[in-house]
């Protein structure tokens, strides 16, 4: 395919471009050449994408969904979620695999990259690191790994065990698998329904304290040095967490981490009338550990932000707060809900390090830039359009989303990957 | 007339202060009702009322049901004592299956916090919270103060210990938010394995020493410990937690002042409280009790003279 995209302003601080507004020409999979606007540089090409005036940015990668195939594809399939990737911007994800049965042999992670082939988005799965999820036993990480699993994580459970969590990470390391985990002590946080805090004590629901999650994190520090092993800590969603890999990072640990839309536009609040579309892990916290989530992130302590997508059916969330299962999607709506709310200090340039570079470089991906021969793995999106989140527009199979049926502000207008342009409607 | 301003009694945190006071005054010409030799009046003729209940209850239902009959509505009761998961029918179609036989107001206990609210905007009919997990119980914070009014002439002003088991008790939330709204002061008394690390954020004053709660207080509200909703261990005894926080004779003496003794029932007696304070000229317990059925047949007429 040869594709001009004309009238664009480049949004990548690797490039050159950055800023300016610009026209692409695209050729076969390859930013073949870039052009200031200004000078009608190209002539003669078939096809035309005017981007009026909106960004391009290197594509934009999830690096945690939940895909739920195979297994509960009544909430989501790789084609739906896919689809939603696609209207949300995302040209790859990192899928998790906690699936039925779980993403556990080289087998599983073949069947992730066979069926995604055709997609417009790229997916890369993560395996799982114990089998069935258990805690206890390891998983043929090796050969997953050579089967092209980008990552090892037991998804939203923890490995609980320190003496496993430490073995994974020394085995993983010998051939650079990486370990990602969901940090929470069950010890403490069993039972508990939301952030420990006021509004959990006037709901009367049982909380969560923050230090379920910073235990972890502190062990799983500890064990990252004694290993010499890197260690990804998902979705950290409190002020001491942050700080906790603050100080880490500062003594030269290998530790990375991410942060879920969902920690840094919602808060405890949010769920005073019982919202089942709020009940998440992990929960959303304070206004004060908000605040910190998105300093983190400013100042490069937090690396990623991800979706964590997480279908549900209304079988399972339209039910009491209690009986709720935990989740929301996110992969169409995280692009509008970061612009709405993220605060004035957050530039687009760190959007695209969070969203883009970071990610790949945390799983050893090919880098994406905007420059001549690079990949053209491309998000084309503009921070003022309004648009509607309904359920017609909806892509996913699943509709838990607190955001829907209302107007949303930033749009995703189109994705160009695997040698195609995707448009938005 | 003043009406109610909530179309529900979904918890104390949504209605008014005026609410309350509106409630208070219903029910003290309906107790003068179910004083009399002929008990009954016709106010709910016509209005059928479903007990839901998904908890074990004995005398929130009994005092729901005579309620409703001194009113003359048409009761029919229900109890599940399994949660709508194990049970495999969703709440909303069980309420939904006794609504289509036209039924026109629900009163339902329910284990988990919130679940009239979400009930709420799932049916029609008028819902009465009579207890949602560990949330609220507003009809026993109601009459809890109503009796408080009773026996002291008025709530404002007054400072109310509340004293065990914080953390799973549904009466403690309601009690602080209904006494607040009418102006006392309230204080919760336990160990701190029982106290929401959080609670002071309410407004509310935490105490772990009983002996200082009760010299701070003119009524002590004692919670029973509700072992059947404690899943994990908060402290090592009965036995020990008696000697801690259990209340007796020989500990309401040594006051220097007479305070009331409330309890919401059931008594454990001998560890929260011991019988011969149960039974003592400070408790208001059984007025409690009789007050629950006044204040409940209040809140029912109220909620059906809105239509």
């Amino acid at each position: 395919m040869r594709l001009l995209v004309t009238n664009t302003t480049i949004c990548d601080p690797q490039s050159s471009f950055n800023g300016k507004k610009c026209d692409l020409l695209i050729n076969n999979g390859i930013i073949e050449d870039i052009q200031p606007s200004s000078k009608n540089f190209f002539s003669n090409i078939p096809k035309v994408y005017d981007a009026k005036g909106a960004s391009i940015s290197p594509g934009w990668m999830d690096m945690r969904a939940a895909l739920r195939e195979p297994g509960y594809e009544y909430k989501e399939n790789l084609e739906s979620a896919a689809d939603a990737a696609q209207a949300g911007g995302f040209t790859s994800i990192a899928c998790l695999p906690n699936t039925n049965p779980p993403l556990q042999t080289n087998a599983d992670i073949e069947f992730i990259y066979r069926k995604a082939e055709k997609l417009a988005v790229n997916i890369y799965p993560y395996g799982a690191i114990t089998k069935n999820l258990n805690g206890e036993d390891l998983n043929e990480i090796y050969d997953m790994h050579n089967a092209g699993a980008v990552g090892f994580t037991d998804g939203n459970k923890s490995i609980a065990h320190a003496g496993v969590m430490l073995r994974a990470m020394m085995y993983g390391n010998i051939f650079g698998g990486l370990m990602l985990n969901h940090c929470e002590d069950k010890n403490i946080s069993a039972g508990g329904r939301m952030h420990e805090g006021v509004m959990s004590t006037s709901l009367g629901l049982k909380g969560i304290t923050p230090i379920a999650e910073e235990l972890m994190i502190t062990r799983d520090i500890e064990l990252a040095k004694y290993a010499e092993s890197p260690i990804h800590i998902s979705h950290v969603s409190s002020k001491g967490s942050v700080e906790l890999i603050r100080k880490a990072k500062k003594q030269g640990v290998a530790v990375t981490c991410d942060v879920a839309v969902a920690n840094l536009c919602f808060i405890d609040e949010d769920l005073k009338s019982f919202d089942t579309n709020f009940k998440l892990t992990p929960p959303l916290r304070s206004k004060n550990d908000q605040k910190a989530l998105w300093e983190g992130l400013i100042d490069g302590t937090i690396d990623c932000i991800v979706t964590d997508h997480h279908p549900e059916d209304s079988e399972h969330k339209d039910v009491e707060f209690e009986y709720a299962s935990n989740g929301m999607i996110q992969l169409q709506t995280a692009f509008s809900l970061i612009s709405m709310k993220a605060p004035k200090t957050f530039t687009s340039d760190m959007l695209v390090k969070v969203l883009s570079i970071n990610p790949r470089k945390t799983l050893k991906l090919e880098n994406i830039s905007i420059s001549k021969g690079s990949k053209a793995e491309l998000t084309i999106f503009d921070q003022n359009i309004k648009w509607n989140y309904d359920s017609k527009n909806n892509q996913s199979r699943s509709k838990n989303s607190p955001v829907l049926n209302t107007e949303l502000i930033g749009k995703v207008m189109a994705i160009i990957n695997k040698d195609q342009l995707f448009k938005n409607a | 007339m003043k009406k109610f301003s909530q179309r529900h009694l979904l918890g104390i945190k949504e209605i008014t202060t005026d609410d309350i006071e509106l409630v208070f005054e219903t029910a003290d010409n309906f107790k003068t009702v179910i004083n009399r030799p002929i008990k009954k009046v016709p106010s709910l003729r016509d209005i059928t009322v479903a007990n839901i209940f998904f908890e074990n209850s004995t005398r929130t239902r009994i005092s729901f049901e005579l309620a409703q009959k001194r009113l003359s509505a048409d009761v029919v009761n229900f109890s599940a004592s399994s949660s709508s998961v194990t049970k495999g029918e969703t709440l909303v179609d069980t309420v939904k299956n006794i609504l289509a036989m036209k039924v026109d107001m629900v009163v339902m206990r329910h284990p988990a916090p919130g679940a009239h609210i979400f009930l709420s905007k799932h049916i029609d009919a008028q819902i009465i919270n009579a207890g949602d997990g560990t949330h609220e119980h507003p009809t026993q914070a109601l009459l809890d103060a109503f009796s408080i009014r009773e026996k002291l002439g008025s709530v404002k002003g007054k400072k109310i210990a509340i004293v065990g088991d914080i953390t799973h008790s549904r009466v403690a939330l309601s009690n602080i938010f209904c006494l607040q709204k009418l102006g006392a002061e309230v204080m919760v008394c336990g160990p701190t394995t029982l106290i929401p690390k959080y609670i002071s954020s309410l407004g509310v004053k935490v105490e772990h020493d009983l002996m200082k709660a009760l010299n701070w207080c003119d009524v002590a509200n004692m919670l029973r410990i509700q072992l059947e909703r404690q899943d994990i261990k908060y402290f090592p005894s009965l036995r020990e937690y008696s000697m801690l926080y259990g209340l007796d004779k020989k500990r309401l003496d040594s006051l220097d002042k007479e305070i009331v003794i409330m309890h919401p029932g059931p008594i454990n007696r001998g560890v929260e409280i011991t019988s011969d304070v149960a039974d003592s000229k400070h408790s208001i317990i059984l007025n409690q009790v009789e007050n629950g059925v006044a204040v409940r047949m209040a809140v029912m007429y109220l909620l059906a003279g809105q239509n």
